[in-house]
């Protein structure tokens, strides 16, 4: 949760910076797109039913990383770029907390899984026994 | 098949509570309610009922890009559509109580499909209002915050029907008449 909020910060940075540091065309676009992007999926991952977004920040992130070599640009833009890719890789590969059980998640409507899973066949089974009723 | 007694629960198998509660639901309802009036005041203005817009960020950043050539790609003002979205995103997720995930998922997944393609469409236009335009729009940015906002939120309750309708499926059920809320 805290690592999202930090993506997000880092994600408006991005989109504020090229006005703040004082720089324009390619490096000034990358950021503008990246930025709203890294913030975006940082806060729908803050959620624990979508928490496995945060594997998109890795690869933003890694965009960041190889930008300046990629699109050629350098200077404090540069900096900004590898340093704001590095920070938000970093903080993509930290989960948080997850406590909240959702039926084994998105992975169950995948047919590999189902056949995969002993626990996913019981967990649909269960419909209409004891442990998930409720008063009506 | 489910027996009748499954008429009776509101957590779904496997969950650590109910998605389909007043209390998961009511704050996404207040959240698009607020995306109305927000869109709704943008709109005004881009349909000419008010001269001036708000902007306390940047100058005359909100003018432009309410006044772009993007905003008006589509026959009705872009800020008037995503008003329509938000009233969409409120009115579906406000029918139903609160088994809806099971007793009606047809308007659980009409629920993803307007707050999902909503939030979608306001990033792109975040990113958009920088590098086509040099601008930004506060109000704009406001808007695309509560869309991103009401999307992780509204997942539970997607998936909570996709997986019963699965369930349905495995258990030799009819998907079909699961997805319009009618039992066998």
């Amino acid at each position: 949760m805290i690592a999202r909020l930090f993506e997000a910060v880092l994600g408006i940075w991005l989109m504020v910076a090229p006005a703040v540091l004082g720089y324009g065309s390619v490096a000034a676009t990358s950021d503008r797109i990246a930025g709203p992007l890294i913030a975006s999926v940082a806060i729908v991952a803050a959620w624990e039913i979508a928490r496995p977004l945060r594997h998109l920040n890795l690869l933003l992130g890694l965009w960041l990383l190889a930008a300046p070599v990629v699109l050629g640009f350098g200077g404090a833009a540069a900096v900004d770029s590898v340093l704001v890719g590095i920070a938000v890789a970093a903080l993509s590969r930290w989960r948080g907390r997850v406590e909240s059980r959702f039926g084994g998640g998105w992975s169950v409507l995948w047919p590999p899984s189902w056949a995969r899973g002993e626990e996913q066949r019981e967990l649909f089974a269960a419909e209409g026994r004891d442990d998930g009723r409720r008063q009506g | 098949m489910p027996g009748p007694r499954e008429q009776n629960y509101l957590t779904p198998p496997g969950w650590s509570a109910n998605p389909s509660s007043w209390g998961q639901r009511l704050p996404i309802v207040a959240l698009a309610l607020v995306g109305v009036a927000v869109a709704g005041y943008l709109s005004l203005f881009q349909f000419g009922v008010i001269a001036t817009v708000w902007e306390p960020f940047f100058g005359d950043g909100s003018r432009k890009i309410l006044t772009s050539s993007v905003s008006r790609i589509l026959p009705i003002p872009d800020a008037a559509l995503g008003g329509l979205g938000y009233l969409a995103d409120a009115v579906t997720g406000v029918i139903g109580g609160r088994a809806r995930w099971r007793a009606m998922p047809w308007i659980v997944v009409l629920f993803g499909l307007a707050v999902g393609p909503l939030g979608a469409v306001s990033i792109l236009l975040v990113m958009l209002q920088p590098v086509l335009f040099g601008e930004f729009c506060t109000l704009c940015l406001v808007s695309a915050l509560i869309s991103v906002l009401m999307i992780g939120p509204a997942l539970d309750e997607l998936l909570a029907a996709l997986q019963h309708l699965k369930r349905v499926r495995v258990n030799g059920g009819s998907v079909w008449r699961a997805f319009w809320g009618r039992g066998k």
